[in-house]
């Protein structure tokens, strides 16, 4: 199923594909820096943007990305470089209604000023490298 | 209290300020999580003083707020009203993130069920809002 969003202004849409309906929560440092709090993010197959011209892309690490729109600064997605993969902002979807927060990972850098109340699966750091890549810092 | 610092994601904008309470909010209206991708979650303060402004991007989100973010690397800085210099600032660009408190959370009514918070906290609605700051209508902050 297609499912559409856009960023605060509009300047940024997008179309995407294969979007599994579960969120992820990133409490990293580097996530807290970029969104302000935590990072939500759903993996989609397939991204289409309209208003490609205002995305910013920052590269915060030698394997990923992030995208923001230039105009009202919205936190748009996190991509993976080698694969391509989109992890898109939940909050800057249309439709929200079917999504839920299933896993919370760096859950060790979380601050102790805000604790979900959601059944999710956590992992430290460590463990999210352990587990995907040997690589450091997300 | 004392002055505290933060910076962006990249480092292109640093910022001191001087808290006005030790505590931080949660919003959850859609605007908020437009920009910021889930809830909105602010420190309010005062007299904050910017270095790299010049990195430094302001969206007009309505007639009388506007949003900061470091054009180099996107993150989400701060919401100030336009008539004040009380700049709500995200928590998560703060240094040091220690002794904060989750106080409030508002627009309670526009949150999806996607997430819940275990802290509790003071809630309002979005009507709560509106009601106690009538300047600000149609719905968007």
């Amino acid at each position: 199923m297609t499912m559409t969003g856009r960023c605060l202004c509009g300047a940024v849409r997008f179309e995407a594909d294969g979007v599994p309906h579960e969120v992820g929560a990133c409490h990293c440092d580097m996530c807290r820096r970029w969104t302000g709090g935590p990072n939500f993010a759903v993996e989609a197959e397939a991204v289409r943007f309209e208003g490609a011209q205002n995305i910013g892309r920052y590269c915060s690490s030698a394997w990923a990305e992030r995208g923001f729109c230039k105009v009202c600064g919205a936190n748009l997605f996190y991509r993976l470089i080698d694969t391509g993969r989109y992890f898109l902002a939940p909050g800057t979807f249309d439709d929200q209604s079917g999504f839920k927060m299933t896993t919370e990972v760096f859950i060790d850098e979380k601050p102790g000023y805000y604790t979900f109340a959601d059944e999710t699966s956590k992992m430290t750091g460590a463990e999210v490298f352990a587990k995907y890549a040997p690589k450091q810092d997300g | 209290m004392p002055g505290r610092t933060g910076q962006c994601l990249c480092g292109a904008v640093h910022y001191s300020a001087e808290w006005v309470r030790d505590e931080v909010g949660a919003c959850h209206c859609g605007q908020c999580r437009r920009w910021a991708g889930g809830p909105f979650l602010p420190v309010a303060t005062k007299g904050v003083h910017f270095e790299g402004e010049e990195n430094l991007g302001r969206y007009r989100s309505s007639d009388w707020a506007e949003r900061g973010f470091c054009k180099k690397c996107g993150s989400s800085l701060f919401y100030r009203r336009l008539d004040s210099d009380a700049y709500m600032m995200s928590a998560g660009c703060l240094d040091d993130q220690s002794g904060l408190e989750f106080a409030r959370q508002v627009f309670i009514d526009e949150k999806p069920d996607w997430y819940d918070f275990a802290q509790k906290t003071e809630t309002y609605t979005g009507a709560d809002f509106f009601a106690r700051n009538p300047q600000r209508k149609g719905g968007e902050s």
